[in-house]
C-alpha cells in the first residue's frame, strides 16, 4: 500500500470498472456480468490500493501477487488490469472475440499479470500457497492474495491447500472469498452449503474476518488487519451482491445472466449517473 | 438511451432472450431411467450444459448435483454402482476425465462397474479456452482397461449414446457435444458397439473420423469428389472397442487412410487406427488430422477448427497428400 487512499476516487474507479464490464459483455452476451459487478469493489481495493505491483514490470519478482482462481470472472479482471495500466484500455473491446487473448477464461498467455491459469476451479489456492512458501524461503516481503469463488470452495483441493497453509502459519497469504452465494446451478443452498464457513476456516488455522464485500472501507480495513496478523494465514469472507451498482440487476442470482441490449443500455445509464 | 429499467422490466427482457436448444441426450436419459430404476444421474454443478435439467426436474430423488467436486462424484458413483445402481456422471470432458483419472481407474474401471462418464465440450470446441478444452481425453480414457468410448457426430446420434452406454457392461466414456444452434429437423439414428459406420462410399481413400470431424470429412469428400477423388468416410463413433475388421478391409480396399479427430494427434482415434494397421503388417499411405500437439485457445468452433487445422479444407489437403504418396 503506497498511497493514502481517497475513498471517493476508489469509488469512482469501481464505477468505471463496472461500466467496462457492461460494455465488454454487451456486444456478444458472453461473460459474467453479475459476478463482475459484484466483485468490482474487491478488485478495486486490491489492485488500486492494497497490492504493490509495477505495471511497467509485471514480472517484478518482489511484487505482491493476486490470483483470480475463478478465472471466468474476466470482464472485471481485464477491466481492472487495463485501468491499472497492464495493457491498453482499448484492447477491452476485443473481449471474447476470435483470436483475442482476452478470453472468457483468463490464461497466462496474456502475460505474467495472470499469475496462473485457473479456469479449472479449485487449483489456484494451491499455486498461491506454493508461491507464498517460496517467498518465505527466499526472504521476500511479497504478499499473496487469492480471490476464490464460494462455489469453487466445494472442490476438495481447496481444502487440501487450506489445511497446508494453516499448518504452516503462512501469514503472507490472504484468501478472499467472493461470497456471492451463487454457483452454476444458482443459489449455493440448492446444491451444497459451505456453512459454517467461518468456523471451518478458523479450524483450519486461518485468521478469519467477515466483511461487506461491496464496502470499500471495510475491505481496506480487512486487508490491513490481515497484513498485521502474524503467524496465521488470513481468510476474508467478502459478502458481495450480484449485479451490485445496477439497481435492475442487483440480487439477480444467475451464474451466466443473459444480457440483452435493452438491459445493457439501462445498466450503462445507471452507472454513468453514479460517476 | 438514458431510460433505466426496473428489475421486473429487466427480468422480462432477460427471460425473452432465452432460446432453448434441443436436448436429445438428456431426454433419452430420462426415458431410459423411467424404464430402468437402477439408473441415477450425478452432475458436478453443470446441469443445463450437460442436459441433465430434465432429469433433475422429473426424477429428483434419483438425481444429485454434487457440487463443484468431480473427484467425489466419481468416487460416489463407484459406491452406487457397487450397490446395484447405474450412475451416469456429468461434467465437461476436461473435468470428468483428466481431473479424476485416478478415481475413474480405481473406483470404476478396475472393479469393472457400470459407471457411465458423460462429458460435454469435446476437444477444442468451446469459447472457454484451454482449461475447458479436452484434447487429451480420448488418449487417456483409451488407455484405461475395461473402458469403452463413444463419440456421436451429431444430435441424431445422441439418444443412442444412452443405449450404447447401457449395453456396455462396464465403465463408459461418452464424449458429447451440445448443438450450438437449433439443428434442422433430425431423425434419431442408432449405432452399434464396435462398429464403424460407412457414411459415404468411395474407393480411392478412406477417411476415418469421429465427432465434430465427421461432417467436416463429409464436406471434404464432396470437395474431393469434384476433383475426381472418391473417398470412403467412416464414422468411428465407437472409438473403443474399435471396428478392426472395417479398418483392415478399408486399408486393403483403398490403400490410403486419413484419420480426422477433434483431439490431439497423439493417442486418439488416429493412433488407434495406426496401431491396428501396423500390427497387421500393412504398409499404406497414412496421415492423421488433429491438433498438432499444442495447446489451443478459446474461440468460436469454426474459427478454432480452421486455426488448428481440423476443418474440411485441412482434411481435404491431408487426403490429397496421402493420395500423392500412394501414387
Ligand atoms: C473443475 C471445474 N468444474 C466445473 C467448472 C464449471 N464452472 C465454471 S464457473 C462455475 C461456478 C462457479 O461458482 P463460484 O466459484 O461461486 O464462482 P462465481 O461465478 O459465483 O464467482 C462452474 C461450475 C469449472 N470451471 N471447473
Ligand atoms: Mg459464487
Amino acid at each position: 500500500m503506497n498511497v493514502k487512499h481517497n475513498l471517493q476516487e476508489l469509488t469512482n474507479i469501481a464505477t468505471r470498472l463496472r461500466l467496462h464490464v457492461v460494455d465488454m459483455v454487451a456486444p456478444s452476451g458472453q461473460g459474467y456480468v453479475q459476478q463482475g459487478l459484484g466483485a468490482a469493489d474487491i478488485f478495486t481495493t486490491l489492485y488500486f490500493a492494497e497490492a504493490t505491483m509495477d505495471p511497467t514490470n509485471p514480472s517484478w519478482p518482489d511484487r505482491d501477487r493476486i490470483f483470480l482462481t475463478t478465472a471466468h470472472n474476466t470482464a472485471i479482471f481485464y477491466a481492472t488490469l487495463a485501468e491499472r495500466g497492464f495493457f491498453d484500455v482499448a484492447d477491452l473491446a476485443t473481449y471474447v472475440t476470435d483470436g483475442s487473448p482476452l478470453e472468457i477464461n483468463s490464461s497466462e498467455r496474456m502475460g505474467s499479470f495472470v499469475e496462473a491459469t485457473c479456469g479449472s476451479l479449485g487449483q489456484g489456492l494451491s499455486v498461491a500457497v506454493g508461491c507464498a512458501l517460496a517467498a518465505k524461503r527466499q526472504g521476500r516481503a511479497s504478499r499473496f492474495y487469492v480471490i476464490l469463488g464460494d462455489g469453487e470452495m466445494q472442490e476438495g483441493q481447496v481444502w487440501e491447500a487450506a489445511m497446508y497453509a494453516g499448518s504452516q502459519g503462512l501469514d503472507n497469504l490472504c484468501v478472499i472469498v467472493d461470497y456471492n452465494f451463487v454457483q452454476s446451478e444458482g443459489p449455493m443452498d440448492l446444491v451444497m452449503s459451505l456453512e459454517p464457513i467461518m468456523d471451518k476456516m478458523e479450524s483450519f488455522g486461518f485468521a478469519c474476518q467477515e466483511v461487506d464485500g461491496n464496502d470499500i472501507e471495510s475491505l481496506l480495513a480487512a486487508y490491513d488487519l490481515a497484513r498485521e496478523t502474524k503467524g496465521k494465514s488470513s481468510f476474508i469472507k467478502a459478502n458481495t451482491l450480484m449485479g451490485k451498482g445496477v439497481a435492475s440487476l442487483e440480487g439477480l442470482m444467475f451464474h451466466q445472466l443473459r444480457f440483452p441490449p435493452e438491459v445493457a443500455a439501462s445498466a450503462r445509464a445507471e452507472l454513468e449517473a453514479q460517476l | 438511451m438514458n431510460e433505466t429499467l426496473t428489475q421486473l422490466e429487466a427480468a422480462d427482457f432477460i427471460n425473452r432472450s432465452f432460446k432453448p436448444l434441443p436436448k436429445a441426450y438428456g431426454d433419452a436419459l430420462v426415458e431410459a431411467a423411467r424404464a430402468d430404476p437402477r439408473i441415477v444421474a450425478l452432475c458436478a454443478d453443470l446441469v443445463p450444459p450437460t442436459e441433465t435439467d430434465l432429469f433433475r426436474d422429473e426424477l429428483p430423488e434419483r438425481f444429485h448435483n454434487v457440487g463443484i467436486a468431480e473427484a467425489n462424484m466419481i468416487g460416489m458413483a463407484g459406491g452406487m454402482a457397487r450397490c446395484g445402481e447405474i450412475p451416469f456422471c456429468h461434467s465437461f470432458c476436461a473435468f470428468i476425465t483428466k481431473r479424476v483419472l485416478d478415481q475413474i481407474t480405481m473406483q470404476a474401471a478396475y472393479p469393472n462397474l457400470p459407471v457411465k462418464i458423460v462429458g460435454f465440450l469435446p476437444g477444442i470446441a468451446t469459447l472457454l479456452g484451454v482449461s475447458h478444452q479436452a484434447i487429451e481425453d480420448v488418449a487417456i480414457m483409451r488407455s484405461v482397461p475395461n473402458m469403452a468410448i463413444f463419440e456421436p457426430s451429431g444430435p441424431e446420434y445422441h439418444a443412442t449414446m444412452v443405449k450404447l452406454a447401457l449395453d456396455w457392461d462396464g465403465p463408459v466414456y461418452l464424449r458429447m457435444k451440445r448443438p450450438e444452434t437449433t439443428p434442422d429437423e433430425f431423425t434419431p439414428r442408432s449405432l452399434e458397439i464396435g462398429k464403424g459406420m460407412i457414411r459415404r462410399e468411395g474407393s480411392d481413400v478412406t477417411i476415418i473420423t469421429s465427432g465434430l470431424c465427421v461432417l467436416e470429412s463429409l464436406k471434404a469428400a464432396d470437395t474431393l469428389a469434384k476433383e475426381g477423388i472418391e473417398s470412403r468416410v467412416i464414422d468411428m463413433a465407437s472409438i473403443k472397442p474399435i471396428d478392426q475388421t472395417l479398418i483392415l478391409e478399408s486399408a486393403a480396399r483403398t490403400g490410403a487412410i486419413v484419420t480426422a479427430e477433434n483431439h490431439n494427434i497423439i493417442g486418439g482415434l488416429g493412433s488407434a487406427v495406426a496401431e491396428i494397421i501396423v500390427e497387421e503388417g500393412i504398409g499404406l499411405s497414412f496421415k492423421r488430422v488433429g491438433i498438432r500437439d499444442q495447446f489451443c485457445e478459446g474461440g468460436t468452433t469454426s474459427f478454432l477448427m480452421k486455426k488448428f487445422g481440423l476443418n474440411s479444407s485441412a482434411i481435404a489437403m491431408a487426403t490429397r497428400q496421402v493420395l500423392e504418396k500412394k501414387g
